[in-house]
């Protein structure tokens, strides 16, 4: 579903991403886990182009990324869910979720309104649908971010640290509509510090460390019987 | 001191009649001074570097030239070169607009950047294209923010309109100076046109006021 070879980045003369190369099959559920300033947000800021590789090559959903249309088209099969929500704040929750439908799908209202109601009682937030996002809170405005992600009926899900701007007690409301969304096959890499979700719903986690991809392997093997130094280190600071 | 209140009385139709003129080209300047600014603005952040330095040549040129200078190309110099006449009133409106085109410009251009990149992110990252973005998404955002600094380019705008009485187009100042060579009242007739001039500005910085309340709305994340 997506393959990266090679994939380097540097903003300007910091190199972010030294060499990476992973392919991400259909429905999996691919976890990346790593210190802050490894480069985690960066590599999957490049699944759907946010960031221009300096090096590399990406394909998704037999896409490559190597042109202005491709990219389009890549943007139209990957949803992506930000740290922080990215609403639309001049926008009711509902008009947040049809505006792509309508605008890149070419829906009509009364067909994108189905599907976005749809979502909103997916996401458990029916009753928010006139809301603005900032009378929502955290938890419910990151909800609702997954379910205009989802309006565009995507293939791929990316999700960047969607809980590290919640508080505490709103962490799980967005992590169980994730589960929900692993549970029913959508292919989903999410850059996560939650270590309880990696194990759990991960079928196979990424440890990212200095821009290279310094182990990998199923939540089990990685969590109980790490191989890298690295890995041990990193593990012993966030269990 | 003999201050005529009866000239004032007696003028008072000739100079209301200049300040509705005036009022005029300050409200025609002023919507097409956004559309060009609303343009050229983003044109200086386009990542096409052709417009965004045509962009920048023209905020340059005309915020670095008075407006003065503006008018008089505008009604003596064109006029030379595409050898046809220009009426006044189309001079003071066009040099006015395009003088206001460039400050709307920078006023957009900043409301623009000012709007949290997550914003554009979240609606390229939907496929939406970056004018989609920027059209349903970013500028109504900013629209937003600019109200205050757009009420205040309506303001000046109102204020160096007097500038045009200079190619002899008729309004309030014009009006006045020509009632002054009539009845030589230059006090109470520049005292009249000074009050008219702060009753149109006063109202406008009380109807942006009001915009300001009115859109006041969240748009904290």
């Amino acid at each position: 579903m997506i393959d990266i070879k090679n994939l380097y980045k540097a903003f300007g003369e910091i190199k972010v991403l030294k060499g990476i190369d992973v392919s991400i099959a259909e429905k999996e559920v691919v976890v990346i886990i790593g210190p802050s300033g490894s480069g985690k947000s960066t590599l999957l800021r490049c699944i759907n182009y946010l960031e221009e590789p300096t090096a590399g090559e990406i394909v998704v959903d037999k896409i490559p990324l190597n042109n202005e249309s491709n990219i389009n088209k890549v943007r139209e099969e990957v949803g992506m869910v930000f740290q922080r929500f990215n609403l639309f704040p001049h926008m009711t929750v509902l008009e947040n979720i049809l505006l792509a439908p309508m605008k890149v799908r070419k829906l009509s209202k009364d067909a994108a309104r189905a599907d976005a109601l749809a979502l909103l009682e997916k996401v458990g937030l029916s009753d928010k649908a006139q809301a603005y996002p900032a009378q929502l809170s955290g938890g419910q405005q990151q909800r609702v971010a997954i379910a205009r992600a989802l309006a565009m009926k995507p293939k791929i899900m990316l999700f960047d640290e969607p809980t590290s701007a919640l508080d505490p007690e709103m962490v799980n409301e967005v992590l169980e509509v994730m589960k929900k969304l692993a549970k029913e096959g959508m292919t989903m890499v999410v850059v996560t510090h939650e270590m309880g979700f990696a194990r759990e719903v991960g079928d196979r986690v990424l440890f990212v460390d200095d821009g290279k991809i310094v182990e990998q392997a199923a939540p089990a093997v990685i969590f109980e019987h790490p191989h890298e130094e690295r890995t041990k280190l990193f593990l012993s600071k966030v269990l | 001191m003999d201050f005529d209140f009866a000239l004032v009385v007696s003028s008072l139709p000739l100079l209301l009649e200049g300040a509705f003129v005036t009022i005029q080209i300050t409200a025609i300047s002023v919507s097409l001074g956004i559309c060009i600014g609303l343009f050229a603005g983003i044109a200086r952040i386009s990542h096409f570097w052709a417009l965004r330095a045509l962009a920048a040549v023209y905020v340059d040129f005309i915020r670095g030239t008075p407006l003065l200078v503006q008018i008089f190309l505008m009604y003596f110099a064109l006029p030379v070169i595409t050898g046809l006449r220009i009426d006044p009133f189309v001079a003071a409106i066009t040099a006015c607009s395009v003088n206001s085109g460039a400050y709307v410009a920078e006023i957009f251009r900043a409301g623009i950047q000012s709007i949290d990149e997550g914003q554009m992110e979240a609606g390229r990252s939907l496929g939406m294209s970056w004018s989609q973005t920027m059209r349903y998404v970013i500028v109504p955002q900013a629209f937003k923010r600019v109200i205050p600094p757009l009420g205040n380019e309506f303001i000046a705008l109102l204020k160096d309109s007097s500038l045009v009485s200079v190619i002899g187009f008729e309004e309030l100042t014009r009006r006045g100076q020509l009632i002054i060579a009539r009845t030589y009242g230059s006090l109470e007739i520049w005292f009249s046109v000074a009050v008219l001039y702060l009753i149109m500005t006063l109202t406008i910085s009380r109807f942006v006021a009001y915009l300001e309340r009115r859109y006041k709305t969240d748009d904290r994340h």
